[in-house]
């Protein structure tokens, strides 16, 4: 079953540059998709169309078959989707325990320690965490919340090889034993092989270029 | 995690920043408390002024309308009907009027008092001795018993030295006879008080009234019945009510009050002139004027720049916090939650940052004051201050957090993030 649905959504900067002309996708539970193309070319605008984060110049974006901006962005930022970016996004003043926090009403600490932070490194400052780290509790904050999609933009971009294999068999758990619905934005084709769907996006069109199934 | 568990957590956490605020409210709170007590003390020495500069009128015979006959002018004398008609008007604290007599005063047993270098006493007949020029002026102090008031008949006061020569108290009795040798009535007087001269003896300025040579020891004040009634079967032609004193409630009205008087129909204007008193208003007025407008434009100013200061330093932060409000954002906490939480985290400096500069600013109000003319003691940080300043403060500072947000808060959660990349 499609938990979110792309229809024939054109973006333009500002009105004008158009970076997405058209785009149409289907996304399922339990499954991990890559999106892949040049810088540029409005992958982390589509993420972030995905995400409710901006609206689309026109077209719709659905979520269960009901188009999230009649539904409220605010509400599916909260409640249907989660985000992992490449800076991490974490609160600098808060905990990694506080972090989870904010979009997890379970014990953040199990979940930490599950993505291989110890205790005594889950109550530190976030910012004296190393870079893998600190994704680790972005990925943490992502799947502690209740969403049911994962939107993550470049997660593996500013990690040593080691750590960004670890990462993506993470996202991949998360589609594939937890049943969600991980969106990759990347340019790392290592990263778009674990993929069940890998899109590419070109001149604003968004096609399938391969499907593990 | 709620918005309150996060500003509590960044107050603490960004401890340098939320101590700049601080010292900020402080030392703005400190200043306009101080001020507000200021302020105040400046109006309530006004309204003193106001109220006891003795901004007076005196309405009197209009000589140059009436006859003249053997060198005394036949015109008409006040009645007391007119006096308390004009004493009615609204905005008149008190009145008086003088009909002066020199009679001579005998004890219970009919002996003449025992009296300092004169023949007789002067006598004032009055209807309120406070409002006697002798006792407003600090010359006299009534020590014992009470004042002549309008609604009594034969009351006297004397003074204490007359008192001890005659062995006199309060509740005696003396007997006042104009003219002994023209068997004008004898009228008993109650003495219901004793006063006590203060001016200088050894100022014959003071000393010394200046259309008599009486000592102030002989000065008998009565009730301006009993005057009227030494004067029958002698001197009631001749002599009345020449002139009588009104004082106002607020001296800033004095021109309000004269002009209802004037507007009294009933008596005769034609007669009777009315001169205002009230130079030593006008002159502390001006100068009371000048500090006020100093204080004012003092606390509008600090006011003015606290809350530019202010402004400036949240957007300043709130900028810097910009990365945080798109984090915020994504993970679908609404703008006016992260408004709240920043209002929120202001609110906890300004709990502390208040009361603190209410204890501050009992001290610093004083010494500000002092600067400013005032006297210390009359400087004071209420509660009634604590409270205007705690809810205006905050109802500013709500503003200030939302003006300073008002610019990143327009601001899409995407464009946020992606200037932050």
């Amino acid at each position: 079953m499609n938990i979110m649905e792309i229809q024939n959504v054109q973006y333009a900067y500002d009105g004008k540059k158009k970076v997405l002309k058209g785009v149409n996708a289907q996304m399922e539970q339990g499954r991990m998709y890559a999106i892949l193309g040049p810088s540029g070319c409005g992958k982390t605008t589509l993420l972030s169309l995905l995400g409710g984060l901006d609206s689309p110049t026109s077209g719709q974006i659905l979520y269960q078959g009901e188009d999230i901006a009649k539904t409220g962005l605010a509400d599916h930022r909260r409640s249907h989707v989660a985000f992992i970016f490449q800076s991490y996004n974490l609160i600098d003043y808060l905990t990694p325990i506080e972090n989870v926090a904010l979009t997890s009403k379970l014990p953040p600490l199990p979940i930490l320690e599950q993505l291989g932070l110890t205790a005594e490194e889950a109550k530190r400052n976030v910012l004296k965490l190393s870079g893998g780290q600190q994704q680790r509790v972005a990925i943490a904050r992502a799947l502690a919340s209740d969403a049911q999609v994962i939107l993550a933009d470049e997660p593996t971009g500013n990690l040593d090889e080691d750590t960004a294999a670890e990462i993506t068999a993470i996202l991949k758990d998360s589609a594939h034993k937890s049943g969600k619905c991980v969106v990759i934005v990347t340019h790392s084709n290592e990263l778009a092989k674990e993929a069940d769907v890998v899109f590419r996006l070109r001149k604003g069109d968004l096609q399938i270029l391969d499907t593990s199934e | 995690m709620n918005l309150v568990i996060r500003a509590v957590l960044y107050t603490g956490r960004k401890w340098k920043k939320t101590l700049l605020l601080f010292c900020l409210l402080l030392t703005i709170t400190t200043l306009v408390l101080s001020g507000l007590a200021i302020a105040d003390a400046q109006e309530k020495q006004t309204e003193e002024v106001r109220g006891t500069t003795g901004a007076s009128f005196t309405v009197e015979r209009d000589l140059s309308t009436g006859g003249w006959t053997s060198g005394y002018s036949t015109q008409r004398f006040m009645t007391e009907d007119m006096i308390q008609k004009i004493a009615a008007t609204d905005g008149i604290a008190g009145y008086d009027a003088t009909l002066i007599t020199l009679p001579r005063f005998f004890n219970s047993k009919r002996e003449p008092l025992v009296i300092e270098t004169n023949f007789s006493c002067y006598c004032y007949g009055s209807y309120n001795s406070q409002y006697h020029e002798l006792f407003l002026s600090g010359r006299f102090e009534l020590v014992e018993g009470t004042h002549i008031t309008d609604d009594l008949t034969n009351g006297a006061i004397i003074s204490r030295q007359l008192a001890d020569q005659n062995g006199l108290k309060i509740g005696d009795t003396v007997t006042g006879i104009y003219y002994p040798e023209n068997n004008t009535p004898a009228v008993d007087m109650e003495i219901i008080g004793i006063f006590d001269i203060v001016a200088d003896k050894g100022d014959q300025i003071n000393m010394y009234d200046d259309a008599s040579y009486y000592d102030y020891s002989n000065y008998i004040f009565c009730s301006m019945k009993a005057s009227e009634d030494m004067l029958k079967g002698w001197g009631e032609d001749s002599d009345g009510i020449s002139e009588a004193y009104f004082y106002v409630t607020d001296a800033a009205q004095l021109d309000n009050v004269i002009r209802k008087v004037q507007g009294i129909s009933s008596i005769e204007w034609d007669n009777f002139k009315i001169t205002a008193n009230n130079e030593v208003y006008q002159n502390i007025s001006g100068a009371l004027t000048d500090t006020s407008s100093l204080i004012t434009t003092l606390i509008a100013l600090i006011t003015a720049v606290s809350m530019v200061l202010i402004i400036l330093i949240l957007s300043m932060s709130i900028r810097g916090r910009k990365h945080e409000i798109g984090i915020l954002l994504a993970v679908g906490i609404a703008k006016p939650a992260v408004i709240f939480q920043y209002a929120l985290e202001t609110f906890l400096i300004a709990i502390v940052a208040f009361p603190l500069a209410y204890l501050a600013s009992q001290q610093a109000a004083g010494t500000l004051g002092t600067l400013l003319g005032k006297t210390v003691e009359n400087v004071i940080v209420t509660s009634q201050h604590f409270t205007l300043v705690a809810v205006a403060g905050s109802i500013l500072l709500a503003a200030a957090v939302l003006v300073s947000c008002i610019p990143i808060m327009r601001l899409k959660p995407k464009t946020i993030l992606s200037q932050m990349e």
